[in-house]
């Protein structure tokens, strides 16, 4: 399956791929309910259709491929979309 | 799912005032600061004096935000906006107990108060720092959109590039690793304002104001970074950032 999943020993929190996701109603990032409140990204979320929170993340290898475990930030060329920022049509 | 709209005036702003920022940052004063210390002609007092002018622009950014977040409640913008403007001023206070941790640290001053009061960590009106921070603080009066393309696309891209050099090569390990630190936050500085600018900046009026308002908080910023190095190299050729103001000005 292919997905992405956020690596918090990479993360800031800084929650730019929450607030993205949020603007293009994907809302798959979500607030884990634990104490810290880490990010998580959940089923809802459409990678390879959607690449929107790796064209916002600023912190490298903090987002990366749940299958492959392949680090997305910076965004690798063949994930961009075409307009740069928004999910494929 | 097509979510640009058809002008995307926002999107080629966005773009446009990246890349006039790029350039500017190209080269900036802190090149020579960063040669310097790469050239091993960097003493303990010039560090002193590097951390303490950036300590003292970013513990004065509380007094830029508290002005701006007067105005950002009035339901004219989504949740979005409000919390990434609550999370830069968390990342800048950040920032700023970083250089204040760092001095102390050094034992330069023994104690923050001291900090306060050192000639180094001043903040003085009639400076070129004072001139930036004003210049910021007057964005009070305009719209959030249009005030963060000002400073997130304008001073943001350039202290990003300059931070990213430090954070590369300054020689000493404790001060590149805080720079070090600091570039995720910066960087999403940056990305923040592009996203705010591309989603909520799409009238022609409010364009034609953030380019201006962005060259001017660029220029008043790279003001601040010259008179920063002057500072901390001992190249003063003015007191102590002092400025004059042309008797014609409005």
């Amino acid at each position: 399956m292919a997905g992405l999943k956020i690596a918090h020993d990479k993360c800031t929190e800084c929650r730019m791929c929450y607030v993205v996701c949020r603007e293009i109603n994907i809302n798959a990032v979500v607030v884990s309910p634990t104490s810290q409140h880490l990010l998580e990204i959940d089923e809802r979320c459409i990678y390879p259709k959607c690449t929107v929170c790796l064209m916002y993340c600023p912190a490298e290898g903090s987002i990366v491929e749940t299958d492959t475990g392949r680090s997305l930030v910076p965004p690798p060329p063949e994930v961009w979309t075409e307009n740069q920022r928004w999910p494929r049509q | 799912m097509n979510l640009t709209t058809n002008k995307d005036l926002g999107g080629f702003l966005a773009q446009e005032l990246i890349k006039q920022s790029e350039h500017d940052a190209a080269v900036t004063p802190m090149d020579t600061v960063l040669d310097a210390a790469r050239a091993g002609k960097f003493s303990a007092d010039q560090c002193f004096r590097l951390l303490a002018r950036l300590w003292t622009l970013k513990r004065t950014m509380y007094y830029v935000y508290g002005g701006w977040a007067q105005g950002i409640n009035l339901n004219e913008y989504p949740p979005s906006v409000a919390y990434l403007f609550g999370k830069q001023i968390y990342d800048e206070s950040t920032h700023e107990m970083q250089f204040c941790d760092e001095i102390l640290r050094r034992r330069w001053v023994r104690t923050q108060k001291q900090l306060f009061v050192h000639p180094y960590a001043q903040f003085g009106t009639a400076t070129r720092t004072g001139s930036y921070i004003f210049c910021l603080r007057a964005l009070a009066n305009y719209p959030q959109n249009v005030r963060i393309a000002a400073l997130n696309l304008g001073p943001k891209v350039i202290e990003l590039a300059w931070t990213e050099k430090f954070a590369k090569t300054f020689p000493d390990e404790a001060i590149h690793a805080l720079f070090h630190s600091q570039l995720a936050e910066t960087r999403s500085h940056v990305l923040m304002g592009r996203f705010q600018v591309e989603r909520f900046l799409q009238k022609e009026v409010d364009t034609e104001l953030a380019k201006r308002l962005c060259a001017e908080t660029r220029r008043d910023y790279l003001f601040y970074l010259e008179e920063s190095a002057r500072f901390v190299l001992g190249m003063q050729e003015e007191k102590a950032g002092e400025i004059s103001v042309s008797g014609d000005i409005d």
